[in-house]
């Protein structure tokens, strides 16, 4: 049978943009963290675990994401902050600084593993124990609000 | 008292939507196909199929009766609803068709308090309020488009017959002003509407990390409640538009809610369950509580024969395949049956996609569930 020579450009056609009630997310100014705050966090963060605080850190790490920041290296800063504070825990621990955290942060933390499973894999085995605690505390309700979210984290 | 009766309406399909006419003692129900089932209550008080209203052409998405005027409105995805009447010479029920305008499936169709309109919330992002014109003897509607940007999931009326809620794929719970110049409507203001509005005024707008699958209004009218997909229950005062009471749960996402009282609601959802939640000090969401009571399953072996058809089947004789809930599969709507003047549920009914209905009795619930308090 003949080849088929035509061109297959139109598969790269983004029909969307073409769509007059084409539904986009609004950008709306909310009170997160711009790249000063991040910053300013993390090295109160790096504070609190050199005086091995570090369930104070694991709470200061949660505070306000830089959710509605543009800038992409901002909020990778912020994530290197939280992941430098799970790192600094042994397994045994883990436990009672979950039991600490609010709903909201709890949430927050779960964005934050699935971002792990997704940016560092090799760390998934420790991020995974982690992700046992925080789902025995937020169930799976916790895990629905990170897979529903628009906007990274 | 019986906490609850389960009925296996549907084998294979699952019960879309649901809707009991005043007496309770008939049931029109949907099972995602293009026809429209009603159901009567027989002497042992199991429903069974009375008649079939086929008309559409396309499948069932919604259906609602109103009770004080005994009619039926159906919605379905060939962009049409109808308005069913019954004869009550030959008792068969007639349609109407009701020119709704739209370009995209109906997926929500609910009557008024006072039974003289309804709604219908598409796919074309638009709300279409129909009220009947008596001069063309059709039935005729008004759009609410903005601000509307996705698919209209949920509608709900107010008491007061002028104030309507709607819940979208756009995220959003909205309020909206549905007070209609064409039947010489005279609302009052009240908390939702300090001024007097005109139709489509919107009177407030919430949002949410997902879809918002199912509001309603409280008994009095002053709260509204919404669950949405990101697995929360939304609840707000009409005098403090600001603070939105958010409970994030732990379970799967709740599909529909309705209230207990003024103070609670029961929802329903993946989790294939009924759940209680109470507002505590008009602050909080309290934890739900489950009201589908794990029974104990009776006898629990299974039969010789049974065991070793699992055992040549799945290479294990020991596992029932059937879950412990009630509904072994989502629930997809709620409906509160019997309530007294002060809007206490006594009485709620479950439709679910395994096919089942279920009446809870919330009065027999509250004995046997220890720290059930409505």
């Amino acid at each position: 049978m003949s080849k088929n020579v035509n061109s297959t450009q139109f598969r790269t056609v983004d029909v969307d943009a073409y769509d007059e009630d084409n539904y986009e997310d609004e950008a709306k100014e909310t009170g997160d963290s711009g790249a000063a705050e991040v910053t300013e966090r993390a090295n109160q963060v790096r504070g609190l675990l050199n005086q091995l605080k570090t369930k104070e850190a694991l709470k200061m790490a949660l505070q306000n994401p830089p959710v509605g920041n543009k800038d992409a290296s901002v909020k990778e800063q912020n994530y290197e902050t939280v992941v430098s504070v799970l790192k600094s825990f042994k397994a045994a621990d883990i436990d009672g600084a979950v039991a600490d955290l609010d709903m909201v942060e709890v949430d927050i933390l779960m964005k934050y593993l699935y971002k792990g499973f997704t940016c560092s894999p090799d760390k998934a085995a420790s991020l995974l124990q982690w992700h046992e605690k925080v789902v025995a505390k937020g169930g799976l309700g916790s895990i629905v609000r990170v897979m529903v979210d628009r906007k990274g984290i | 008292m019986t906490t609850k009766t389960e009925q296996q309406l549907f084998v294979g399909s699952p019960v879309t939507s649901h809707a009991f006419n005043g007496a309770l003692d008939k049931l029109v129900v949907s099972d995602n196909s293009t026809t429209v089932y009603v159901y009567a209550k027989d002497a042992n008080g199991k429903w069974t199929k009375e008649t079939e209203l086929q008309k559409h052409i396309e499948r069932v998405k919604c259906v609602d009766w109103a009770p004080k005027t005994n009619r039926i409105a159906t919605c379905a995805g060939d962009r049409n609803a109808y308005v069913w009447n019954l004869n009550e010479t030959t008792g068969v029920w007639e349609p109407s068709l009701v020119l709704l305008r739209i370009e995209r499936a109906a997926t929500y169709i609910r009557w008024s308090p006072a039974e003289d309109r309804f709604a219908v919330g598409s796919g074309a992002r638009l709300l279409s309020v129909c009220f009947y014109e008596n001069e063309h003897d059709w039935w005729v509607s008004k759009h609410i488009k903005k601000p509307i940007r996705s698919t209209i999931l949920c509608v709900d009326w107010h008491p007061s017959n002028y104030i309507l809620a709607i819940g979208s794929c756009d995220f959003k719970c909205r309020v909206f002003s549905s007070a209609l110049k064409e039947t010489n409507d005279k609302p009052e203001t009240s908390g939702w509407m300090p001024k007097l509005s005109k139709f489509a005024t919107m009177l407030a707008e919430f949002s949410t990390q997902g879809w918002v699958h199912s509001v309603k209004f409280s008994p009095s009218g002053d709260k509204l409640a919404w669950v949405a997909h990101d697995a929360s229950i939304n609840i707000v005062h009409m005098n403090n538009h600001d603070t939105v009471i958010r409970s994030l749960t732990p379970s799967l996402p709740l599909l529909t809610v309705i209230w207990a009282s003024e103070d609670s609601v029961i929802c329903g959802g993946h989790d294939n369950f009924p759940s209680l939640f109470n507002i505590v000090g008009g602050e909080s969401v309290s934890k739900g509580i489950r009201l589908d009571v794990k029974g104990k399953k009776a006898g629990g072996g299974m039969s010789a024969m049974a065991r070793f058809k699992a055992l040549d089947r799945t290479g294990d004789d020991t596992k029932d395949a059937s879950l412990d809930t009630t509904h072994q599969n989502s629930i997809i709507e709620l409906r509160v049956k019997k309530s007294d003047s002060a809007g206490k549920c006594s009485q709620f009914s479950s439709i679910g996609m395994d096919g089942k209905i279920v009446d809870w009795n919330l009065d027999a619930l509250a004995s046997s569930i220890a720290d059930l308090k409505i």
